[in-house]
């Protein structure tokens, strides 16, 4: 099949803002009125203003989030472009992805990326058991859901591939607490973070489990917050306030019979083949020039503790099976050679479908994070297990 | 097997045109799949063309009812009312040996027992007059 080349986006687009509204638990605010916030901060954080803004693009909205229809229309917009994905986490790099491309082509000058999310604002749990439409598809759930026989909830298609993991290399549910240990040490020096009380390994097997072999603590927070980042061109990003931070590679978010949310192809879970998976150099290294040996930071959808496991052997940083040896020892914390999710993550700061993530970096790459900033970041990665990223630099 | 239980309150399947030769079967004790007249691939779950060479040629065809555990998890959490008394209750991903893997419950074997790679077998669980679901036990080998 003839594949056309990528439009070379490199360098073609940046961050000029970022911003949010604060994250918590029973904030009794709405999801347009989290927006609200976090939509003027990032405007301020660029020095724009609402008659600037003339795209957006929403992930989530409806029945947890705001949508960007409503959006527009109660904080009084006039958007030239908006768009958004349904209801589900993993769209983050896609929304930003589509801005970049939609100033490129020149729809939009301007474009805010955002979710919105109020979960305690929902009349029943939607991530599981009646409330979760997903459940309802046709063909199944996305995370493997098939409630005839009780298989609900997201959580639970990640720990399927959590077992399978353990089963298919030898690691345990020990070696996963790597990965909460350490967004908690990195939540804790995060003012803005929801749980920052220290976590231990011990505290990690001692939680109840949830969907064993997952424990609670193998599972992210669930609370109300939104976030923000505003996407023009490089060309712009540089005349405007704090100093730009450039998309230097992107990759799309795939999908097929190959495909599980949680798993990179040949991992073996529902229709998926049993193969050896071999990362190559992934196709963001290529449009941004650089590999994952100039990686400064890596950020990753860490709803379950599991998934970044996952998504380093996606994209090389390790083979796969190796993930447990490499998140030892510190290598992921502040101070090791590949930190990740310095804000705390989905796991410890707060679960903004990632868009915290995307703020997070954004702020990195400024030097704006104190007591948690990454010494000289100038490169980096939002790579996920779902196979899509991106790669910001100074 | 079991009679129906006309309280049956866990979720039921949702019937529709393409899987209901599939909900047939099972409440005929048949495990039913998909097969492409023309590539011989069999499949899960029900489509309208074969995924894998798009033809429309498409047979139901009777499987041996025998598989491998593959994968499995432990619910703690109550998310249906209806399986609160199960609780721990499993669900298992089982590859068929034919191919497709079905996720179900596992029955006859303590959830502690479950091991990767364990052959099991179909049980017909009849839950309701109109509803029977694909669950498995252990095979005696």
């Amino acid at each position: 099949m003839a594949v056309s080349p990528m439009l070379n986006m490199k360098d073609r687009t940046a961050i000029a803002g970022a911003g949010n509204s604060v994250y918590g638990r029973r904030l009794m605010r709405s999801p347009i009125d989290l927006a609200a916030d976090a939509l003027a901060a990032a405007l301020d954080d660029a020095g724009l203003g609402r008659a600037d803004l003339d795209g957006l693009v929403v992930s989530f909205g409806t029945p947890i989030g705001a949508d960007g229809d409503t959006i527009a229309q109660v904080l009084g917009l006039k958007l030239r472009a908006f768009n958004q994905t349904w209801a589900h986490g993993r769209f983050t790099a896609s929304c930003i992805q589509w801005a970049a491309l939609m100033v490129a082509a020149g729809m939009a000058s301007a474009v805010a990326c955002m979710a919105s999310v109020s979960f305690s604002g929902l009349r029943k749990p939607a991530m599981g058991g009646a409330g979760d439409s997903e459940g309802a598809r046709e063909a199944g759930g996305s995370h493997g859901q098939d409630p005839a026989y009780g298989m609900t909830s997201p959580g639970a298609g990640a720990a399927l591939v959590a077992r399978r993991y353990f089963e298919r290399y030898g690691a345990t549910a020990r070696d996963l607490a790597a990965i909460p240990v350490a967004f908690r040490k990195h939540a804790a020096l995060n003012p803005g973070a929801m749980m920052r009380e220290p976590m231990s390994i011990d505290d990690h097997q001692r939680s109840r489990f949830i969907c064993a072999p997952l424990r609670l603590l193998d599972y992210c927070l669930i609370n109300d917050g939104a976030a923000c980042v505003i996407v023009t061109s490089a060309e712009r990003a540089r005349d405007l306030k704090k100093p730009p931070v450039y998309i230097g590679g992107m990759q799309p978010l795939p999908a097929g019979r190959e495909e599980f949310i949680w798993a990179y192809p040949g991992f073996g879970v529902l229709q998926q083949t049993v193969a050896d998976y071999d990362a190559g150099l992934q196709p963001v290294y290529k449009m941004a020039d650089v590999a994952p040996k100039d990686v400064d930071a890596l950020f990753s959808y860490d709803a379950f503790s599991i998934l970044p496991w996952i998504a380093l052997e996606r994209f090389g940083f390790c083979k796969p099976g190796e993930a447990a040896g490499f998140t030892a020892g510190g290598r992921i914390e502040l101070g090791g050679a590949l930190p990740m999710n310095t804000n705390g993550g989905l796991l410890s700061e707060g679960h903004i479908m990632a868009w915290n993530h995307q703020v997070e970096i954004v702020r990195q790459l400024r030097g704006e994070c104190g007591a948690r900033q990454i010494k000289d970041a100038a490169l980096i990665q939002w790579a996920n297990c779902y196979g899509d990223s991106l790669i910001y630099h100074r | 097997m079991k009679m129906a239980n006309p309280n049956y309150s866990k979720p039921l399947p949702a019937i529709s045109d393409l899987n209901r030769p599939y909900w047939d079967g099972l409440k005929n004790h048949q495990l039913r799949l998909q097969k492409c007249a023309a590539c011989a691939t069999i499949w899960s779950p029900p489509a309208p063309l074969c995924p894998r060479c798009w033809s429309r040629e498409i047979v139901w065809t009777d499987l041996c009812g025998r598989g491998r555990v593959n994968s499995w998890v432990i619910f703690h959490q109550s998310y249906f009312r209806g399986f609160e008394g199960d609780l721990p209750y499993n669900v298992a991903e089982v590859e068929l040996d034919e191919g497709p893997r079905l996720l179900t419950n596992l029955v006859g074997v303590d959830n502690a027992a479950i091991r990767a790679g364990m052959r099991v077998e179909i049980v017909f669980d009849e839950v309701t007059e109109a509803i029977t679901l694909a669950k498995f036990r252990p095979l005696a080998e």
